[in-house]
């Protein structure tokens, strides 16, 4: 058995100073811990080198900086005193960063043969608030935010960038089970960044993220001064639902996240990173029918189970402010089409997408004469099929890649993995992550 | 003969559904493909999530009988086990007597539409 030390690492940005929380440590002494999964993290901040820069500083809109750190080699943990320092001393960033300290060891039977095993592999992790109000301090990217992003990569390597805008199918995959693509890091063998952006409160479907695509200043500002307008006119008060639910709506409306920048401290410095290569969405939250504003004709789709933390004064604008727009399967393949070509254009980003399960174990249809044709109005899984067909036709024309969790599922049990049709289980999420880890490394068609 | 139709363990993790609609009335005599109930499974009713992992099922009959009783309306919860309705060959046949077995129907995954009790997408 050989005792190795981890040491922190070299991370830079260059103009600043990286400061770290103490240590707040996810094994316990004496545990065992797999290479690759980390075993710890540190709240970090960036402070300005010299003079204080013109304009909003780099990172000022992410409030939420965390280092998580993983062995190199598995083996059982030792971790090395007076790192944890409790309280606000795990939460503020208190101490510069130190590539040479060293904060545990790890007893293990591998023989590390690079030299690297005793420097810790980082995941540097970014959560963009939905309001600064959300200071939550309770774990890895903790809070609510309306972009997450995490990023890693050896000294000299520049991540490529996925996009997730997705629904839970989706979001399960590419963040993981603690939320913080920490799966995606352990899994992934290059440099990658991993940016997600959630459903709430308006759900990521096609002709919303072609509206983001199209949409300019002026028309925002048009947006946000009809909805001023209308909720200004009110004679009865709106609730603090309706303020929150309302907030939230113009964020989303104002951003793109496919065109979004980002920066990122890694191990060679700070790197500006491009909009996203690829960015992956979920078939299954593209609706039959969608609302569209009535006057300004932007598109609004809030989920069922989003709708119900709107207060009564938003679902009553919902309602009359918009119309409800169709959605058969030819107009979901247009809209695919035209969001491909959109992409192609702007940033040159290739579009992955999630298919739809589309058998059910949990069904014993022995005849179809009790639906009314067409069957895909009524039965979930006829609809799921024609969906897929459609993305499968999209992406044979318009080169789109389709990750099959349809047959993934069905490959290992439908009933037992995606018990619902979308929320999967551990072993079918990763395996629809090996299918997105291998189809990002591998070169483009 | 007496037959009736229970709400059954339609998803393994299921502890009960909820009534979305009801497409038939006492005295009707229903053909084979005639719809009863729709119902919608909600998982987080016995795993609590944010997500909820609802799904939507249409009860359809595999054979003729006549509607005698519907014990459920919209809205309603239900759990595994729970009597749904009671059907006749007969319809005067008198109901006070056990049921011979279970009523022979179809169970369908269908897609959530305006006329369910959880009401419309907006």
């Amino acid at each position: 058995m050989t005792l190795v030390p981890l040491a922190l690492g070299p991370l830079e940005a260059t103009g600043f100073r990286i400061l770290r929380s103490g240590v707040r440590w996810l094994v316990a002494d004496g545990q065992w811990c797999e290479k690759d999964r980390p075993i710890g993290y540190f709240n970090v901040s960036l402070e300005p080198a010299g003079r204080l820069p013109v304009g909003q500083p780099r990172f000022a809109d992410e409030m939420d900086l965390q280092v998580a750190f993983a062995p190199r080699v598995s083996g059982r943990l030792k971790l090395d005193d007076g790192h944890d320092r409790g309280g606000y001393l795990n939460i503020r960033s208190i101490e510069p960063w130190d590539p040479a300290a060293r904060i545990a060891h790890v007893e293990t039977g591998e023989a590390p043969d690079d030299g690297t095993a005793t420097t810790l592999r980082l995941l540097m992790l970014a959560g963009r608030r939905m309001t600064a109000l959300a200071d939550v301090h309770s774990g890895l990217l903790p809070g609510w935010h309306s972009r997450s992003r995490g990023w890693w990569g050896e000294p000299g390597e520049t991540p490529r960038t996925l996009l997730s805008l997705g629904v839970c199918d989706v979001a399960g995959v590419v963040l993981g089970g603690q939320a913080a693509f920490t799966e995606m890091f352990e899994m992934a063998r290059g440099a990658l960044q991993m940016v997600h952006v959630p459903d709430h409160p308006i759900a990521p479907c096609v002709p919303i993220l072609i509206d983001q695509l199209e949409r300019t200043p002026a028309q925002y500002e048009a947006i946000a001064r009809d909805i001023h307008g209308h909720f200004g006119a009110l004679a009865d008060p709106l609730t603090a639902d309706d303020w929150i639910f309302l907030g939230a709506v113009l964020a989303v409306l104002k951003n793109c996240p496919i065109r979004d920048r980002h920066d990122a401290f890694t191990s060679g410095g700070l790197q500006q990173l491009g909009p996203a290569e690829a960015v992956i969405l979920s078939l299954a939250v593209e609706p039959q029918s969608i609302l569209r504003h009535r006057r300004l004709g932007y598109h609004m789709h809030v989920m069922r189970h989003h709708q119900a933390a709107a207060g009564p004064a938003v679902r009553s604008w919902l309602a009359s402010a918009f119309e409800t727009v169709k959605r058969p399967v030819e107009a979901i393949r247009r809209d695919y089409e035209t969001l491909v070509d959109l992409v192609r254009k702007q940033t040159g980003a290739r579009i992955m997408c999630l298919n739809r399960m589309s058998t059910s174990g949990h069904e014993d249809i022995a005849s179809y004469l009790g639906f009314d044709a067409p069957l895909s109005d009524t039965l979930s899984t006829v609809a799921a099929k024609e969906m897929n067909v459609m993305l499968s036709e999209v992406a044979a024309s318009h080169g789109l890649d389709v990750i099959d969790l349809d047959a993934a599922a069905a490959e290992i049990g439908g009933a037992e993995h995606v018990p619902d049709g979308i929320h999967q289980s551990g072993l079918l999420q990763t395996i629809l992550r090996r299918e997105i880890l291998d189809l990002l490394e591998a070169p483009r068609a | 003969m007496i037959f009736e139709v229970s709400l059954g363990q339609i998803v393994p993790q299921m502890s009960g559904a909820t009534v979305e609609c009801v497409h038939a009335r006492p005295g009707d005599m229903l053909a084979m493909g005639s719809k009863l109930v729709d119902l919608s499974v909600d998982l987080s009713r016995a795993f609590a999530q944010e997500c909820p992992p609802v799904s939507y099922y249409r009860v359809v009959l595999r054979e003729k009988a006549c509607l005698r009783a519907l014990t459920v309306k919209p809205g309603e919860a239900l759990d595994v086990g729970e009597l749904v309705a009671l059907f006749s060959t007969d319809p005067a046949e008198p109901l006070d007597q056990t049921p011979e077995r279970a009523l022979r129907t179809t169970v369908a995954g269908i897609m959530h539409h305006e006329n369910m009790f959880s009401g419309q997408q907006l």
